[in-house]
């Protein structure tokens, strides 16, 4: 599929601030389903854009507009093409703990999070064995959206696997770190990934419902025949990742690949507004 | 190693040293276990001897008044947790080490540190030693203290830490071990050249029959190090100290660093990043910063890329670090390398990256990670130390032998909990050197020792170094900042006298220093010739 | 005002000047001579040498000087002309006869600093621990320069008063630059750069360390120290500085002062170090060392001006002379 996005994010202070620094992790990478188009990055009041890979491979942008202002609009406008990826493979639980495949898996087997204590999990847990790893992970993106209502406001951007098991409520980030604590927890080897979701609207038309990023995970799954391969699932909406979804990058939790964070100078309070549009376009590219 | 003193040396002696004791099963570093002071130490006995109690005592009062008028103090915790400042308690008798054994420790350290440098490249960039299997990759990638937003960024010339201070201690064989590294930001230097600067001034006379090597070049060392990394071709380079502020516990070292150093000391809010460069704010405007001593953790350096809520950090410096604009001493990141579980794997680094046998040995140290060694260590929990790996300053430390059965019983809990937070060692019987007591009495006291190194264009040691003495007796918790005491640390020289030659200039073409009996002879002379010229009369003067 | 007094007053301020710079050398070369001499960079300044600088020649044929030795000679010693006991003793003395121009703190600051050098066991406390001798000295000499500030007028006798204490630091900085830096000033490298010498040594002593370390970025060299010592305008005992504070205070006491011979010689070296100081260093370290020795010699004609044009009306002791 080929998608246009659009992400914008518009900050405005209560009065004016300086030496304003930020670092954006918006752009999609580039994998074995995903190309990259073109991308363009646009800011106001205008500074200087620097670009660089970090440890994840994520691509990240860094700016800083240093003289004082009272807004700041950045807009990053991406061209995408998708393809289907393939379907998970069939590896099995001894795989998983060969020493291969835990090389392999390196910190993404670890734990990012204390678990709840009490044995609050073991329900889950129990709940999303199976025989297989790609099973597990297939009730993984079930058990969590059965079990927990999605709801905005209930949670916020430093709440914990606990917070969301205690409140029943939670946006995608919580469902994904929940996710990711019962991967780490059977011993799958699971990262958090950001992006964005195209979600398609009722009367067919072009462009997403889904007007933020959206998060999910991949999880390594072993092959009988050749290596673990990563793939995604998105526990949110109970499905494999595929051609709807455009990856931005990956990390150990949210913190490694948040969108954006910024740091400023000067007592004024912000608000911060972001949005994402996302529009498919047909083969052509219309 | 008990030396053979002869009896005459024994004759001599007279009132305390008669009666010191060494603790038995310890070696002491001054008596041999005969109680005769070894070879190093005559002299010094037989000045204490002479001074006796009250002198020691008076001193002793001498010195805690002029360290309270003068601030060098550090932070502690009382019972209640307020934290108030107390002068950093000096022990008047130092510990002496012989040239030879130094040569050895210095040897020693200089190799471990280099292999633990390389082990940091290794670890920011190919991880050739995990992918070998030597190390096991939880222990770098799964440490908090990797830092993601500096891999595969090479700090100017490899360096990647400037200070390293790795404790010392000397076991019951005799023999130098490795207690622990530290590579983040080590402190107590400037107790090392207080105290030097004390002991010259309180009591010289022990200074008398000993060459003592000086120590007061540290800042010198220092600055040519962070010169040397400094960013900055074809001009002057800007270095600074960077400190968290008053409120820190070794504040006073950070100042004290940058007036020797003669750069400003600064805080996060004299800082900012523009465009990949560190500027300070002076009255001048901005002025460009090339190399900062940092005595600030990784987690509190950039709100950017490290803990979102620290006011202490200056955002975007890792931006400018990694853009290699501003060089950091230490380098970020290097918290990998003196992490309490990764020292276990030091001798393997030598090994790897140097290709030699280590020259000072590790304290045999177990990983609670691993479940053989767990099981092992639960089975004999009474006769081991058990540390928490990611803490320092002694906190958390559990020592099996001197634990009661609710202690043991409570340990096995906690270590249960988490395995991987949890090292075992064997317990190091630390050498004891004499102490003087209130009273003026000496008596042996556990110490360790903590040199410092400086590494810039090579790695120097300062000769000698912290010795912290537990001050309670049969302790063997020596630090500051758990009632812990300090020495003045000797170590002698080995050649003989070297002094400069200076030529004589003055002897042949100094004039004679002028005196007020010359002046006046010379008015005097004046006048006589005023005399002879006008006759009769007095000089004018003018009024 | 009596040339009488201002010549007391001159030379108290030599005096004071004196024993407190004698005072601070000591502390720190007996607390350099405790330790051993180091690795490179620590050469330390010989006994002898500051012995010399200090006019108290010792006997070159004799062994060499121990640490006490000269500590003990040149804090007790009535006869050395530099001895810290000496120079307070004059300084009292000289203070006794202007009693009346000087204010009652400073007199009683003085006279104490001198009762209890006078009846304290200084051999002792030298061989126990002279810091304390030379920090009361010093606490003593800084509170006499302090009620100056605080409690005299800003007349003529404030002002010779000031002058002496100056040409004083002038004249010991040359003096210690001499003995100790130029040789290895000689000693200069392809590269332009200077040994270093016993040129941190000299620092410490004089207590300029901190100072040099805060104006000048690279190492203690010869040369760098040798420059800071003898131009920094913004170190108020370096050569420069002190020469400023002398031509200002003459300046102040003297009605005539343009036409006045010491004080347009002092112009006239001023404007030389000025024009030196920016100047590139030459070969072997000739130039400053031969600029060094034509400022002492200027200093001293200079000196020798001042006792003509102000005191030298004062009336000597009687002397008989048979033509």
């Amino acid at each position: 599929m080929k998608f246009r996005i659009t992400y914008t994010t518009e900050y405005r202070y209560s009065e004016p601030v300086r030496d304003n620094l930020n670092v954006l992790r918006v752009k999609p990478a580039t994998t074995k389903t995903q190309a990259v188009d073109d991308f363009a990055l646009r800011v106001a009041p205008e500074t200087r854009l620097h670009q660089y890979r970090d440890y994840f491979g994520s691509e990240v942008v860094e700016l800083g507009v240093t003289e004082p202002h009272e807004r700041l609009d950045i807009e990053a406008r991406m061209h995408v093409t998708t393809s289907e990826p393939e379907p998970a493979p069939a590896g099995s639980w001894e795989a998983v703990a060969s020493r291969g495949y835990r090389t392999e898996g390196g910190e993404h087997l670890l734990q990012t999070e204390m678990s709840p204590p009490g044995g609050a999990l073991d329900g889950l847990l129990d709940a999303v064995r199976a025989a297989t790893p790609a099973e597990s992970l297939a009730r993984v993106s079930e058990e969590i959206p059965d079990r927990f209502e999605y709801r905005s406001g209930s949670t916020f951007v430093g709440s914990t696997v606990s917070d969301l098991l205690e409140g029943g409520a939670g946006v995608c980030q919580d469902f994904v770190h929940l996710g990711l604590m019962l991967l780490r927890e059977l011993g799958v080897a699971s990262r958090y990934v950001s992006g964005y979701l195209f979600a398609a609207p009722e009367d067919g038309g072009p462009d997403s419902v889904e007007v933020q990023t959206h998060a999910w995970l991949e999880a390594l799954v072993p092959d009988a025949d050749s290596g673990p391969r990563w793939v995604g699932v998105d526990p949110t909406n109970r499905k494999l990742v595929g051609e709807t979804h455009v990856k931005i990058g990956h990390g150990r939790n949210y913190q490694d690949v948040a969108p954006i964070r910024g740091v400023y100078r000067g007592p004024a309070t912000s608000e911060h507004t972001a949005a994402v549009q996302m529009r498919r376009l047909n083969d052509n590219g219309a | 190693m008990p030396d053979r003193d002869s009896a005459g040396l024994m004759a001599q002696l007279v009132g305390d040293s008669r009666e010191y004791a060494p603790a038995p099963g310890f070696v002491d570093e001054l008596f041999a276990d005969t109680g005769v002071p070894r070879k190093h130490a005559a002299n010094l006995v037989t000045t204490l001897d002479g001074m006796g109690r009250v002198v020691l005592t008076e001193l002793g009062h001498r010195r805690d008044e002029i360290f309270r008028q003068q601030g060098i103090t550090f932070a502690i915790s009382d019972p209640s947790g307020a934290p108030h400042e107390r002068p950093f308690p000096l022990d008047l008798v130092p510990r002496i080490i012989p040239a030879d054994e130094w040569e050895l420790i210095e040897r020693g350290l200089a190799q471990r540190l280099a292999a633990l440098n390389a082990f940091l490249d290794d670890v920011y960039h190919g991880r050739e030693i995990v992918r070998e299997g030597i190390v096991p990759w939880e222990l770098v990638l799964g440490s908090p203290e990797f830092r993601r937003a500096v891999h595969g960024v090479r700090p100017p010339g490899g360096i990647y830490f400037h200070v390293a201070g790795c404790d010392l201690v000397r076991d019951a064989d005799g023999g130098w071990r490795v207690l622990e590294d530290n590579l983040r930001t080590p402190s107590g230097i400037s107790y090392v050249l207080e105290n030097r600067l004390a002991m010259t001034r309180l009591c010289p006379e022990l200074f008398t029959g000993y060459r003592v090597r000086p120590v007061d070049h540290y800042p010198q060392l220092l600055l040519g190090a962070l010169r040397d990394i400094a960013p900055a071709p074809g001009r002057e380079p800007t270095v600074v100290v960077w400190t968290p502020g008053p409120a820190n516990s070794a504040y006073f070292e950070h100042s004290f660093l940058a007036r020797q150093m003669g750069v400003e000391l600064v805080e996060a809010s004299d800082l900012v990043v523009r465009d990949d460069i560190c500027y300070m704010r002076t009255t001048e405007g901005l002025s460009r910063v090339d190399a900062i001593y940092r005595r600030l953790d990784d987690d509190f350096i950039d709100p950017l890329e490290f803990r979102p809520d620290s006011l202490l950090g200056v955002p975007g410096l890792i931006r400018a670090y990694r853009a290699g604009t501003v060089a950091l001493a230490n380098a970020v990141g290097t918290g990998v390398a003196d992490d309490k579980a990764v020292y276990r794997y030091v001798p393997e680094m030598i090994s790897y990256y140097l290709g030699e046998k280590p020259l000072l040995e590790n304290v045999q140290t177990y990983l609670l990670r691993e479940p053989e060694q767990l099981d092992a260590v639960l089975d004999r929990l009474d006769g081991v130390v058990v540390k928490p790996t990611d803490q320092s300053g002694g906190k958390g430390v559990f020592i099996g032998p001197r634990a009661s059965d609710a202690e043991l019983a409570r340990q096995r809990e906690l270590v249960l909990r988490d395995p991987s937070l949890w090292i075992a060692q064997e317990l190091v019987c630390l050498s004891t050197t004499p102490t003087v007591t209130e009273s003026g009495a000496l008596v042996p006291r556990h110490v360790d020792l903590r040199p410092f190194a400086v590494c810039g264009a090579e790695f120097r040691i300062i000769p000698g170094g912290l010795t912290r003495v537990a001050l309670r007796e049969g302790s063997m918790i020596v630090n500051s900042s758990r009632g812990g005491g300090s020495k003045d640390t000797w170590v002698l020289d080995a050649a003989g006298p070297h002094v400069a030659e200076v030529e004589d200039v003055a002897a042949r073409e100094l004039p004679d220093m002028p005196t007020l009996e010359q002046a006046t002879w010379t008015g005097q002379e004046q006048q006589q010739q005023q005399q002879q010229q006008h006759g009769s009369g007095r000089a004018g003067g003018d009024g | 005002m009596l040339a009488r007094i201002a010549h007391e007053l001159y030379w108290i301020g030599r005096y004071v000047a004196r024993a407190d710079d004698t005072a601070r050398m000591l502390d720190g070369l007996f607390r350099a001579s405790l330790q051993a001499p180091g690795g490179p960079g620590t050469a330390r300044l010989p006994w002898e040498t500051v012995m010399t600088a200090l006019g108290a020649r010792p006997d070159p044929d004799e062994a060499p000087v121990s640490a006490s030795e000269a500590v003990r000679s040149l804090t007790l010693d009535a006869d050395s002309p530099a001895s810290v006991t000496a120079c307070v003793a004059r300084a009292r003395d000289g203070a006794k006869r202007v009693r009346d121009v000087v204010s009652r703190e400073m007199w009683q600051t003085l006279n104490t600093l001198y009762l209890e050098l006078d009846t304290s066991d200084l051999g002792s406390a030298l061989r126990t621990g002279p810091y304390s001798v030379y920090a009361f000295v010093r606490e003593r000499c800084a509170l006499w320069w302090g009620l100056a500030d605080e409690t005299m007028l800003r007349d003529q006798a404030y002002a010779f008063l000031a002058a002496g204490r100056h040409a004083e630091g002038a004249s010991m900085m040359l003096r210690m630059l001499r003995v100790s830096i130029v040789p290895s000033l000689a000693l200069v490298d392809e590269s332009g750069s200077s040994a270093e010498g016993p040129a941190p040594a000299l620092l410490q002593a004089i207590g300029g360390l901190e100072a040099f370390r805060r104006s000048v970025p690279g190492p203690a060299d010869a040369y760098p120290v040798a420059k800071f010592l003898l131009f920094e305008p913004t170190y108020p005992h370096s050569v420069a500085a002190a020469l400023e504070l002398v031509h200002g205070r003459l300046r102040d006491a003297d009605p005539s002062y343009r036409t006045a011979a010491p004080l347009l010689r002092l112009a006239r070296l001023r404007a030389e170090l000025e024009f030196h100081r920016g100047g590139p260093p030459q070969d072997g370290g000739e130039g400053l060392a031969s600029l060094l020795e034509h400022v002492q010699r200027e200093l001293s004609e200079a000196d020798a001006e001042i006792e003509r044009r102000y005191f030298s009306g004062a009336a000597a002791q009687p002397h008989v002379v048979t033509a």
